[in-house]
């Protein structure tokens, strides 16, 4: 179960860097690269995950003395949150260069911004 | 082609990391020590329900100080961006737009209200259900969709935005500071009484801490689709 | 004290703020924005002082009241604060030299700069890996915004590739984070390094992982093409922030994780840093645009910083000095570099012509150049010396060798660049700049100082910025603005009494380099009265030289001499710079004189085993299986200095292109340098073998070959100057022949020469470059008949080649009567024979002096001409008496060097009865040979005159040109090609080998450098490949290790 999730998140990661590196168009890699976080977002939880537990979250079903036997990891959940956030951010960031580089040359061919060099 | 035969063995090579990480990993039977602590100690020590929330704003605050930041840095950027872009505006007048349609005034005067109503209640909530400051803001933030679907060409809400966001991220910094002044370190959420575990006014300064960042992420997330639909108007 | 999490929400609070301002009030904003980061800075500063100062110990500031590694932790110690108030102090400064654009741009920008700010000393702050990805990604943000902001349009492709790139980069992060996170079972860097997580199953791949990213913050080659495009497209006060803080901050960030992976991993991270600082110094030698080259030396230095990091262990408990020495004056220096590049309006190397113009910004120029060479007083310097050492210390010779490669390398485009400023581009009108500008760059410039002095400090050694010499000759520095004439006085006043004040001290080997240096420095600092004005950069930089001959003759330890050799070489560099057309051999120079340098430094670590002081004088016990390679270092790297053949090619473009006071210094007196290194190399280590080759024997045929060939080319120079550069080649081909012999009169010899050569040869360039400047050529050919329009030049010139040929009265004879009996107690018979043969041929070119410039006819263009200038005249007459004082009682000087000398050699010394010097083959009367030669030149005179009494005058006319005008007009004349039978007979020697095999190395590596340099193709997509290639080669790498 966990390795499936797990594998599925490798598999989004691997797909998205690959589209990222070949597709020409900026948006395009924008796109990959979002597929590609959700890939690292779905390995961040997997790891946290354990078989037969519930969420972390201390109301009448799990009273505070037998947590540490029935949630699962809580840290992995907190973490993939601010991941999210953040890829969130760097994507925003990203489309404003998209839109920026559009109004520059008119064209979002990634091949396009290659006068600096060597 | 050559290109595509390239980056497919480079992501082969990638693929045998992610295999060796893959099979390599072994669940845990119980939590680790990290975990352990936080499930047994968040009740006593920061009095939230959810110890997501109590690791999100208390444990790991700075984090998630740093995490609002992103936004705010992306937001403003994005502003910036956008607002350079903007300059020589020839703005378009109302009867250029065909009209929203009644469907859609009606439902956003009825919906608007509810979807902030929900919203404030997601992150008040934060540290007791499911749900949070980023999430309620989430929703938050919809509701400025849905009016700026009706009325593209809404000015007013701009500058409060901006003071929203502005204050919320100051008063968090100063919650932190306060922390570490008056409690045990930064962000430290013990400035205020835990009070009642369980109940909606506990664990301290984490409710306030979610509204802030609940506001701030809310104001963020509709200055950049504010931004964004002020650059489609050309 | 203010805790350190105060230097975070110090940035954050104010960036909120700056939010609710309202949007006009922008220069308040501004104002905010400064505020902020002063006080970030004054935190970070208490506690350097508190570290420093009051032995405050390392703290760790805790967040959420839950002490680690349940909650995040911060730690500071002095590194930390060290490292906080470097990020801190560039960002106010580039806040302040951003003002005007920060305005326009509004308060949105000053946020995203402050938190930038934030985010670099969090990621130095935080124990968390976590946080330290929060931190990570939060400067990515905000470099990617600052790069929004510029306003050349490219930047714009140029931060979407860095975002492409940190994509990548941060997928490869959070995976490495969250498996060590699984592997640990926490966050906190100290407790996984405890736990060892990186040992436990998956973790080790996951350590790797998040290594990965972190190095690649770093911007290590080949991963780094995006970082190239940003530093040479952003705006120059945001790429200063980015290559000082963000470069410092990823460093540190590598130091930190680095610990948690076990012993696998320094070596990997060493090795890419050290090739990084190969690497990026090549491609750098053929970058032309300014703040792309700026790019390939934060990309090197850095490396060189994160090589260092990975061999902490090796460096041991220098770690901190070494690593933070390179740092910071890497940070000063390349945001200063940066802020400079603003100021400047073109983006070609030679567009920095306009900051010569203004000396200030010209003194900061230079300072950020020494800084980032490690050049003395600076704390590269120390920390690079004590690097070499320490390296040396664990026999790592091939690191030591790697490195000193990439420094060289990277100092010739540093200094090639200054040469270019210097002497290149218009000569414009001097430009307005920004005092605000100017101010934040005087302010990094003058921090580098301060740098320098607590670098001094802390090294264990002596603190140069101490020693009165160095101090003297930076005071000039400061009395720029005065008239020449005062300088020129202050300098021969201070010179003179130095050496008064210095005279006790000196035993009779320093006494005569002393004498030399001093007062005959002093000497011909007359000459300098010549100048009018204010002649500015003169004086510190001929100072600078005296200083460090003043400090190299004194040196008790292997480091006090190399910083003194290293001062005396920028001096000189500097003051041959001076020359009109300098700039080429003054590049050679420096290039061979820090190659030298190095071999040098090399040696010494060689010698003491890595022992950092370590006093000359045990270079006598080396041990027996380093002794030779220690020998052939330091040999090699003082005969750079004596330009012996093979390596002399900088000299004649170096002596003959200086100004004409400046040839006299840097040959009569700065080739000294090298024969002074010769003599206490062997005083100390005397004969050393290698593999069964004596070594002084290898010395003795490299000084006749010198000698022969140095005078051969001599001969076929038409350039006056030049013609005596060459023979000076051949001079101390002479002196280290004598040396090598390794016996008692031929050291004597040795000594003579030094004293005759730096009269003669001072005399001669001084006359021969009065001529010069009278007749405005220095091409012989275009001379001649000056001998009475010019009478005392003439007599300068007569004396001065009847003292160097060696013929009778003068002091040049009795250095060949030592000499003659030196080389009959000489074991090897071959290299004598070649050294016989080069005597003659000195005659050729010295008669050529005579002959073609004073005798012959007068061109007609010279008809109106004068004597010399008079302060030009004025030395040359001192010499002139000097030379035949020097002639009658030359036991006065030597006699106490042979009793000194006598210590080292058992036997073979001369004696002394009254004025007559006695040798086991003869006699030597200076008196009666004086008399005797008198006499006879008075009787020829007198038969002469009597001879010529009836004679009759002859109108001079022009027979050259009887019809067309020839091509090449010089090749009609007979004094064009004079020796050319010769030049038949003897080409085959000639050829420029020597040119040619450093040519073709210079050729290499430029042609490495050009081709290499391809690999950047300004992709985006292709640097995302570069970044997962970069990975997993080293990760193959690390695996078959």
């Amino acid at each position: 179960m966990v390795h499936i999730a797990m594998l599925t998140g490798f598999v989004l990661i691997a797909i998205g860097i690959y589209g990222a590196l070949t597709n020409r168009n900026i948006l395009r890699m924008i796109v990959a690269f979002t597929v590609a976080n959700t890939g690292v977002n779905i390995v961040l939880v997997s790891v946290g995950y354990m078989m037969g537990r519930t969420a972390p979250i201390l109301d009448a079903a799990v009273p505070v003395a037998e947590a540490a036997n029935r949630i699962i990891d809580p840290v992995p959940q907190a973490l993939v949150l601010t991941a999210i956030v953040i890829g969130l951010g760097v994507t925003a960031l990203m489309l404003a260069y998209a839109y920026r580089l559009y109004d520059c040359r008119g064209s979002l061919d990634i091949s396009r911004f290659r006068d600096l060099k060597w | 082609m050559v290109k595509k035969a390239i980056a497919l063995a480079l992501i082969l090579g990638l693929g045998l990391i992610f295999a060796a990480l893959l099979l390599g990993y072994a669940p845990d039977a119980a939590l680790n020590e990290t975990a352990a602590y936080y499930a047994t100690r968040t009740a006593d020590e920061i009095g939230a329900q959810n110890i997501v929330t109590a690791i999100i704003v208390t444990y790991r605050g700075l984090d998630t100080l740093g995490e609002v930041t992103v936004l705010f840095l992306t937001a403003a950027i994005v502003g910036l961006v956008l607002s350079r872009t903007r300059a020589g505006d020839n703005a378009p007048r109302l009867s250029d737009l065909p009209p929203p349609g009644e469907l859609l005034e009606i439902g956003t005067k009825l919906l608007v209200p509810l979807i902030l109503l929900f919203g404030a209640y997601v992150f008040i909530n934060g540290h007791l259900t499911p749900g949070g400051g980023f999430q309620g803001g989430a929703i938050l933030a919809s509701a400025i969709l849905l009016m700026l679907l009706t009325d593209p060409l809404r000015r007013s809400s701009h500058r409060l935005i901006s003071r929203i966001e502005s204050s919320a991220g100051l008063f968090y910094v100063v919650i932190g500071v306060l922390g570490a002044a008056l409690a045990g370190g930064f962000l430290d959420n013990r400035i205020l009484p835990l009070g009642e575990f369980g109940a909606l006014f506990s664990a301290g300064a984490i409710p306030v801490i979610y509204a802030l960042i609940g506001l701030k992420v809310g104001a963020e997330f509709s200055s950049m689709m504010v931004s964004l639909s002020e650059t489609e108007d050309e | 004290m203010v805790s350190a999490i105060h230097i975070l929400s110090t940035g954050l609070g104010a960036a909120f703020l700056l939010g609710l301002l309202p949007e006009a009030w922008r220069g308040r904003a501004h104002l905010v924005t400064l505020a902020a980061l002063a006080l970030m800075s004054a935190i970070a500063l208490s506690w350097v002082l508190a570290f420093a100062f009051d032995g405050q110990q390392m703290v760790d500031v805790f967040t959420a009241g839950v002490s680690p590694p349940f909650a995040i932790n911060l730690r500071l110690g002095m590194a930390e604060a060290a490292l906080s108030l470097t990020v801190c102090l560039s960002g106010l400064l580039s806040a302040l030299y951003l003002k005007t654009s920060l305005i326009t741009q509004g308060r949105r920008a000053m946020a995203v700069l402050l938190i930038a700010v934030m985010a670099f000393c969090g990621i130095i702050l935080t124990r968390d890996i976590f946080n330290l990805f929060v931190f990570v990604e939060l400067s990515v943000v905000s470099v990617g915004g600052l790069v929004l902001l510029s306003d050349d349009n490219r930047a714009l492709g140029a931060g979407f590739k860095y975002l492409i790139v940190s994509q990548v980069v941060s997928i490869l992060m959070l995976l490495g984070v969250i498996f060590l996170y699984h592997a640990g079972g926490t966050l906190n860097i100290d407790t996984l390094t405890a736990a060892n997580a990186a040992g436990i199953g998956t973790g080790g791949l996951a350590f790797f992982l998040l290594l990965m990213a972190v190095v690649a913050e770093a911007k290590p080659v080949p991963a780094n093409g995006w970082a190239l495009d940003i530093y040479q497209a952003a705006h120059p006060a945001f790429s200063a922030l980015f290559s000082a803080a963000a470069g410092t901050a990823a460093l540190f960030a590598v130091d930190k994780v680095l610990v948690m992976g076990g012993p696998t991993w320094p070596p990997v991270v060493a090795g890419i840093g050290l090739f990084s600082f190969v690497a990026a110094n090549v491609l750098g030698l053929s970058q032309t645009h300014d703040r792309r080259l700026l790019g390939y030396s934060s990309i090197a230095q850095i490396g060189l910083v994160l090589g260092v990091v990975g061999l902490k262990d090796v460096v041991g408990e220098h770690y901190l000095f070494i690593a933070g020495g390179i740092l910071v004056a890497h940070a000063v220096a390349k945001a200063g570099m940066f802020w400079l590049s603003g100021l400047v309006a073109e983006r070609k190397l030679s567009a920095w012509a306009v900051l010569r113009k203004n000396p200030i910004l010209l003194f900061a120029f230079a300072t950020f150049v020494a800084l980032l060479v490690g050049l003395p007083p600076f704390p590269g310097f120390y920390a690079k010396w004590e690097l070499i050492h320490a390296l040396m210390a664990q026999d790592r010779v091939v690191l030591v060798a790697l490195i000193l490669l990439g420094a060289l390398l990277e100092a010739t485009y540093l200094m090639r660049w200054f040469g270019y400023a210097l002497k290149r581009g218009a000569d414009l009108e001097s430009v307005q700049f920004e005092v605000r500008k100017v101010a934040v760059v005087l302010t990094a410039a003058l921090g580098g100082w301060g740098l320098g002095y607590v670098w001094g400090e802390l090294s264990g050694h002596a603190n140069l910025l101490h020693s009165m010499a160095l101090l003297f000759a930076l005071g000039f520095v400061v009395l720029d603005g005065l008239p020449a004439w005062v300088k020129n006085t202050v300098a021969i006043a201070g010179m003179s009494a130095f050496f008064y004040v210095s005279y006790p001290g000196y035993d009779p080997l320093q006494l005569i380099f002393a004498s030399i240096i001093l007062l005959g420095g002093a000497a011909i600092f007359v000459a300098g009265y010549h100048e009018r004005g204010r002649r500015l950069g003169f004086y510190p930089s001929a100072m600078l030289m005296y200083a460090g001959l003043a400090m190299l003759i004194v040196a008790d330890t292997t480091f006090q001499f190399f910083a003194a050799w290293e001062v005396l070489t920028v001096g000189s560099y500097f003051l041959i710079l001076r020359g009109k057309e300098s700039e080429p051999h003054a590049l050679s120079y420096i290039v061979f004189s820090l190659g030298g340098a190095f071999a040098l430094m090399a040696g010494f670590a060689l010698a003491s085993g890595g022992v950092s002081e370590f006093a000359i004088q045990g270079l006598s016990d080396v041990a027996a299986e380093a002794a030779p390679w220690v020998f052939v270092l330091l040999a090699v790297g003082f005969m750079t200095k004596t330009a012996a053949i093979g390596l002399h090619i900088w000299l004649p473009g170096a002596h003959a292109e200086a100004e004409t006071d400046v040839s006299p210094m840097v040959s009569g007196i700065l080739l000294k340098a090298g024969l002074f290194g010769l003599f206490t190399l062997l005083m100390t280590m005397g004969k050393t073998q290698m593999y069964g080759v004596e070594l002084t024997h290898v010395l003795m045929w490299i000084g006749a070959i010198s000698a022969l060939l140095g005078n051969l080319m001599a001969v076929f120079q038409e350039d006056a100057k030049r013609l005596l550069a060459y023979s000076s080649i051949g001079q101390m081909g002479y002196a280290l022949f004598g040396l090598a012999m390794m016996n008692h009169l031929g050291w004597l010899m040795a000594l003579m020469f030094v004293i005759n050569h730096y009269v003669y040869k001072s005399m001669l360039f001084l006359s021969v470059g009065g001529v010069a400047k009278r007749t405005g050529t220095k091409l012989m050919y275009r001379m001649g008949g000056l001998i009475t329009l010019m009478p005392l030049s003439f007599v300068a010139v007569l004396i001065g080649i009847i003292a160097m040929s060696g013929v009778p009265p003068l002091s040049g004879f009795g250095g060949r009567w030592i000499f003659y009996n030196a080389i009959m107690t000489a074991e090897y018979k071959l290299p004598i024979l070649i050294i016989f043969l080069s005597g003659p041929i000195a005659f050729l070119y010295l008669f050529r002096l005579i002959h073609t410039i004073f005798l012959g006819q007068l061109k007609d263009e010279h008809r109106r001409i004068t004597e010399a200038p008079f302060w030009i005249v004025v030395p040359q007459m001192l010499f002139v008496a000097f030379l035949l004082g020097f002639a009658v009682v030359p036991g006065l000087a030597l006699r106490h060097v042979d009793a000194y000398i006598a210590q080292f050699f058992v036997g073979g010394g001369l004696s002394w009865d009254g004025l007559t010097i006695t040798s086991p083959f003869g006699y030597w009367s200076p008196v009666s040979i004086m008399i005797v030669t008198g006499a006879i030149f008075a009787v020829l005179l007198a038969w002469l005159v009597f001879l010529n009494h009836k004679a009759q005058k002859v109108k001079q006319f022009n027979i050259v040109f009887a019809a067309e005008r020839p091509h090449r007009p010089e090749t009609t004349h007979f004094a064009w090609n004079f020796y050319a039978p010769y030049r038949k007979a003897f080409g085959f020697l000639l050829k420029p080998y020597a040119t040619w095999f450093w040519d073709g190395v210079a050729g290499a590596f430029h042609g490495v450098a050009e081709t290499a340099r391809r690999f950047y193709t300004g992709d985006g997509q292709v640097y995302a490949f570069h970044m997962l290639g970069f990975v997993l080669v080293v990760y193959l790498i690390a695996m078959g290790m």
